[in-house]
C-alpha cells in the first residue's frame, strides 16, 4: 500500500502543487502585461485560491461531479475503499455520514490540541508580569490563531457530531447528499492548513476579530487566513443545507417535528444561522483581502501619505460586516452543545425532558434573536449613538428564550432517579459553566456597564464560559456518551470522572479568574500588564489562570488516553449501556455499514422514560 | 406535594442566603478601580444592580440543582424510573414573563444612565487627542502646543475630540469608567468630568499592533488654576524644545 492511497496525503499534496500553480499562474500573468515576475501578495493569494482547489481535486471530494459532467455513472459505494485496509476510509473521501461524522470530530480534536497549545503557550507568558520568552510579534500572532484555530475546532466538532448523528435519530440511512456532505468535510482540510501555514508566512497580527486598518495593511498571512476561513465558511454552508434538507425530508412516518430528538431541533437552529449568516464573514474578509491585493479601498479612511488608498471607505463597516456573521455564530458554537445537555438530561434523570416544545422554539428563538444583535460588540465603535439603544433591548432578549432552557433543565432533573456516570457529569458541568457565562452577560449587555468592561478580560471571561459550557463541556459529554456506539466498547469510567474532576474546578478558576483581572482594569490582547493592579494582587490571579490552563489541558490529554486505551481494551459495551430511548441506541454497536436492517417506525414520544411503549421499533422483514 | 411543600420552602430559604452570600463575595472579590468621574457613580450602581441580580440568579439555578442532585440521587437497588412529568405550561410562561419584565427594567435603567452620562452640560472645555501606532499627542483647540501628557482640570466637564493618525486605538482610563474607540478618518467623542486630583493611565483599548500593549499614556487631573497655568506655560516649552 502507497502513501499516496491516504487520501489525505494527496489532499497535502495537491494542496501544495495547486499552490505552486497558483503561483506560477501569477507570475505569467504578470510577465505578460509588463511587470515584475514576482508579488508577495497577489502571488499566495491566487496560490492560496489554487490550493484549496487542488486539495479537493487530488482527494478525490470532487471527482463523482467530475465525471457526471462527463456523461459517467458513479454508483454509490458502500464499505471500505476495495483492495485497502478498513481503517484507510477515515483518511479519504467517503459518503457514509458515520465515517464523516469520525472524520469531523477527529479533526477538531486535533485542531484544539493546537489552539489549546498556543492558549497555553501565551497563557505561559502572562503567568508574571513583565515579558518573558514571547516576541510581541509572536504573541499577538497566538492570540489570533488560537481564536481562529478554536472557531475551526469548534465548527468541526458540532460538525462532527451533527452528521454522525442527525441521520441516525432520524431513522435515515444516510444524510440527504452524501457526496456533499463528503465535500463539506474536505474543505476544512486545506481550510485549516492554509490557516496554520500563515504563521509561517509572517502571520498574522490583528487578533481574530482582523478590525482594518490594522488586517489591511498587516504582514502576508493575512491572505492565507482569509481564504482559510472562506473554505472553512463554504464547508458550514454546504453542510448546514445538507442537514437543514436531511431534518426536513428524511425524517420517517409518524416523526412530526415536535417528536424528533431535541438536539436536532438544536442542529436545526444551529443549521438556519450557518446557512443564512456564514456569507457575511466571507465577504468582510474577502472585501478585506481584495483591498489588500487590489486595492480596494471599502474600509480605507484615506489617510494622507499611505498608498493603495482611495479614501472612500469606513472602518466601522468592516465592523457591522464582521458581527453580522460573528455574533449569532455564537449561537452556532452554543446550540448544538445546549441541545447535547437536553438530549442527556432525561437519560440520566430516567424521566421525560420538562418543557419539550419549549426547548425546541428557544433554540429557534435564540437563532432568530440573535440575528438583531450584533451591534453590541460595537458600543464603543463610535456608530450612531442611537444603534447603542436600539442593539442593548436587542442583546437583552437573549436572555430570555436562554432562562427556558435553565429552567426547564431544572424541571428536568426535579424528580428523577439520577446517576451520575461521566457524560452527565459532564452535563452538570456544562451547565454550572454556562451558567457563569450567561450570567455574565447581560452587565455586557448594557451600555453603562459596558464601558468600563468592554475589551478586557472580564469579555475574556465571559465568552470562554459560554463557549466551555455552550460546547466543550457537553461536547465531551457527548464523546464519552456516544463512544460506547462508535467503538462498541466502555470508556475507563475512573478516568472519565477523573477528567471532569480537574476540569471543572479549574474552569472555574480560569473563567473567574479573567473576569476577575479584568474588573480590575487589565485589557484584552496585551503581552503584559501592570501589576499594580488590583492593588497588587493581579500577578497571583495570572498565576491561578495559568495553572488551571494547564490542568485542562492535563484533562484532555487524559480523556484521549482513555479513548485510545479503552477502543482496544474497554469492556464489550452492549448496544445500549445507557438505556437510552433514543432509534441509535436500539440497532447493534459499533452500528454496521447499513445503520438500520429494516424501516424504522414511530411509536412514541422520544423521552417517555417510565412509559413501556418504545419510541421507535423496526418494521421486521418482509413487514411493510 | 404535601413533599415539595416542604422542598421549595428549603429551597426558597437557601437561595435567600445563597443570594447575600454570593453578592458578599462578587462584591470582596471584583476590584474595581477607584471612581475618579461624574460619570462612575451611576454607571457602578447599575453594575452592583446586575451584580445582584447575577448572585440571585446565581443562587436560585445552583440550589435548585444541587439539592435535586442530592434528594434525586438513585438510591442502591433502586430500578425504577422517574415521575413521569412532561412539563407544566404555567411555569415556562411565568419563567419566560419574568425574566423578561426584569430585562426591561434593567434596559430602561440603563437607558436612563445612558442619556445622564452622554448628555452636554453648557460649561465643557474640549481636549484634543489623537493615537497614533504606539502613542498620544495631546493638544486644545485653538493652540499649537502639542503634549505628551494628559492634564485635565478637576470637576469641569470635559469633552474628549479623538482622532487617529493610522489605525483604530481606543480612549480609555480606567477610572472614569467610559471609553470610546477612535477610528481613522472620523472623529469620535467622549465626555466625562474628572472628580478626583491625582495621576492616572490613559490606556489604549483596541488592538493596534505589535506594541498595542505599550501605547499608555500618563493623566494628571490638577486643578483648574494649575491647568490654565499648565496650558500658558509647560507646553510651550515642551512643544518648542
Amino acid at each position: 500500500m502507497s502513501l499516496f492511497s491516504l487520501g489525505l496525503v494527496r489532499a497535502i499534496v495537491g494542496q501544495i502543487l495547486g499552490m505552486l500553480t497558483g503561483m506560477a499562474t501569477t507570475m505569467l500573468i504578470r510577465v505578460m502585461l509588463g511587470l515584475p515576475a514576482w508579488a508577495a501578495e497577489p502571488s499566495w493569494t491566487v496560490g492560496a485560491i489554487f490550493s484549496i482547489i487542488g486539495a479537493l481535486w487530488a482527494v478525490g471530494a470532487l471527482s463523482d461531479w467530475a465525471k457526471w459532467m462527463k456523461g459517467e455513472e458513479t454508483p454509490m459505494h458502500h464499505g471500505p475503499p476495495e483492495g485497502k485496509p478498513a481503517w484507510t476510509r477515515y483518511f479519504g473521501v467517503d459518503y457514509n455520514h458515520k465515517v464523516i461524522g469520525v472524520q469531523y470530530t477527529v479533526w477538531g480534536i486535533f485542531l484544539l490540541l493546537v489552539g489549546g497549545t498556543m492558549a497555553l503557550i501565551f497563557r505561559t507568558e502572562l503567568a508574571e508580569s513583565g515579558r518573558q520568552f514571547l516576541s510581541l510579534e509572536l504573541y499577538n500572532n497566538f492570540i489570533g490563531m488560537h481564536g481562529f484555530i478554536m472557531i475551526f475546532a469548534i465548527l468541526l466538532g458540532i460538525g462532527g457530531m451533527a452528521n454522525y448523528l442527525v441521520p441516525l435519530m432520524l431513522g435515515a440511512e444516510d444524510m440527504a447528499f452524501p457526496r456533499l456532505n463528503a465535500l463539506g468535510f474536505w474543505f476544512n482540510v486545506p481550510g485549516s492548513l492554509l490557516l496554520l501555514s500563515s504563521l509561517f508566512i509572517g502571520g498574522w497580527d490583528a487578533g481574530w476579530t482582523a478590525y482594518p486598518p490594522l488586517s489591511a495593511r498587516g504582514p502576508i498571512g493575512y491572505q492565507l487566513f482569509f481564504l482559510g476561513v472562506f473554505a472553512v465558511g463554504l464547508s458550514s454552508i454546504v453542510g448546514s443545507l445538507n442537514l437543514l434538507v436531511t431534518i426536513l425530508q428524511m425524517r420517517p412516518k409518524g416523526m412530526s417535528l415536535f417528536k424528533m430528538p431535541i438536539f436536532c431541533w438544536a442542529v436545526f437552529a444551529t443549521s438556519l444561522i450557518q446557512l443564512t449568516a456564514t456569507q457575511l464573514i466571507g465577504l468582510s474578509f474577502l472585501m478585506v483581502s481584495t483591498q489588500r491585493a487590489l486595492g480596494m479601498g471599502f474600509f480605507d479612511p484615506g489617510l494622507p501619505g499611505a498608498t493603495l488608498m482611495t479614501g472612500l471607505g469606513d472602518p466601522i463597516l468592516f465592523q457591522h460586516l464582521f458581527w453580522f456573521y460573528s455574533h449569532p455564530a455564537v449561537y452556532i458554537f452554543i446550540l448544538p452543545g445546549l441541545g447535547i445537555i437536553s438530549e442527556l438530561l432525561p437519560v440520566f434523570s430516567r424521566k421525560p425532558l420538562f418543557g419539550y416544545k419549549w426547548i425546541a422554539l428557544s433554540s429557534l428563538a435564540i437563532a432568530i434573536v440573535g440575528f438583531l444583535v450584533w451591534g453590541h460588540h460595537m458600543f464603543v465603535s463610535g456608530y450612531a449613538p442611537v444603534l447603542r439603544y436600539a442593539f442593548m433591548y436587542s442583546s437583552l432578549l437573549v436572555a430570555v428564550p436562554t432562562g427556558v432552557k435553565f429552567f426547564s433543565w431544572l424541571g428536568t432533573l426535579w424528580g428523577g432517579k439520577l446517576t451520575f456516570e461521566t457524560p452527565m457529569l459532564f452535563v452538570l458541568g456544562a451547565i454550572s459553566v454556562f451558567l457563569i457565562g450567561g450570567l455574565s452577560g447581560p452587565i455586557l449587555g448594557t451600555v453603562p456597564s459596558d464601558l468600563p468592561l468592554h475589551d478586557t478580560y472580564f469579555v475574556v471571561g465571559h465568552f470562554h464560559a459560554t463557549m466551555f459550557g455552550g460546547f466543550v463541556f457537553p461536547f465531551f459529554a457527548a464523546l464519552y456518551f456516544w463512544f460506547p456506539k462508535v467503538t462498541g466498547r466502555m470508556y475507563n469510567e475512573t478516568l472519565g470522572k477523573i477528567h471532569f474532576a480537574i476540569m471543572t474546578p479549574a474552569f472555574w478558576v480560569q473563567t473567574l479568574g479573567q473576569m476577575g483581572v479584568g474588573v480590575m482594569g487589565m485589557r484584552r490582547r496585551i503581552a503584559d500588564y501592570d501589576p499594580t493592579l488590583g492593588g497588587g494582587s493581579i500577578e497571583a490571579w495570572q498565576l491561578s489562570i495559568t495553572i488551571a490552563g494547564f490542568l485542562i489541558g492535563f484533562g484532555v490529554l487524559l480523556m484521549l488516553w482513555n479513548f485510545f486505551q479503552s477502543a482496544e481494551v474497554g469492556v464489550l459495551a452492549g448496544d445500549n449501556p445507557w438505556r437510552s430511548r433514543s432509534p441509535e441506541w436500539q440497532i447493534p454497536s459499533p452500528i454496521p455499514e447499513h445503520s438500520f436492517a429494516s424501516p424504522m417506525v414511530v411509536h412514541g414520544e422520544p423521552y417517555d422514560y417510565g412509559l413501556p411503549e418504545p419510541y421507535v421499533a423496526f418494521a421486521a422483514a418482509g413487514d411493510d | 406535594m404535601q413533599n415539595n411543600t416542604r422542598h421549595f420552602a428549603a429551597i426558597g430559604v437557601l437561595v435567600v442566603i445563597f443570594t447575600f452570600v454570593v453578592f458578599w463575595i462578587l462584591d470582596a472579590v471584583l476590584k474595581f478601580p477607584l471612581a475618579a468621574s461624574t460619570q462612575a457613580g451611576p454607571i457602578d450602581s447599575l453594575i452592583q444592580g446586575h451584580l445582584w441580580i447575577i448572585a440571585f440568579l446565581f443562587s436560585l439555578v445552583v440550589v435548585i440543582a444541587i439539592y435535586s442532585l442530592f434528594l434525586f440521587r438513585r438510591r442502591e437497588g433502586d430500578t425504577e424510573e422517574g415521575q413521569y412529568i412532561h412539563g407544566n405550561t404555567t411555569l415556562e410562561i411565568l419563567w419566560t414573563a419574568l425574566p423578561m419584565v426584569v430585562v426591561i427594567a434593567f434596559g430602561y435603567w440603563s437607558t436612563v444612565v445612558l442619556v445622564d452620562i452622554t448628555q452636554r452640560p453648557d460649561n465643557e472645555i474640549i481636549v484634543n487627542a489623537e493615537g497614533y501606532q504606539w502613542g498620544w499627542n495631546f493638544s486644545l483647540p485653538n493652540s499649537d502646543a502639542v503634549t505628551q501628557e494628559l492634564v485635565l482640570p478637576v470637576d469641569t466637564p470635559i469633552r474628549m475630540d479623538l482622532t487617529s493618525k493610522d489605525v483604530l486605538h481606543n480612549f480609555w482610563v480606567p477610572e472614569f469608567r467610559v471609553k470610546q474607540d477612535i477610528v481613522p478618518g472620523r472623529t469620535t467623542y467622549l465626555r466625562f468630568t474628572p472628580t478626583i486630583e491625582g495621576e492616572y493611565r490613559l490606556i489604549c483599548s483596541e488592538l493596534c499592533g505589535l506594541n498595542h500593549t505599550g501605547m499608555i499614556a500618563p493623566v494628571r487631573v490638577v486643578s483648574q488654576d494649575e491647568f490654565a497655568a499648565f496650558w500658558n506655560q509647560d507646553v510651550q516649552t515642551a512643544s518648542s524644545k
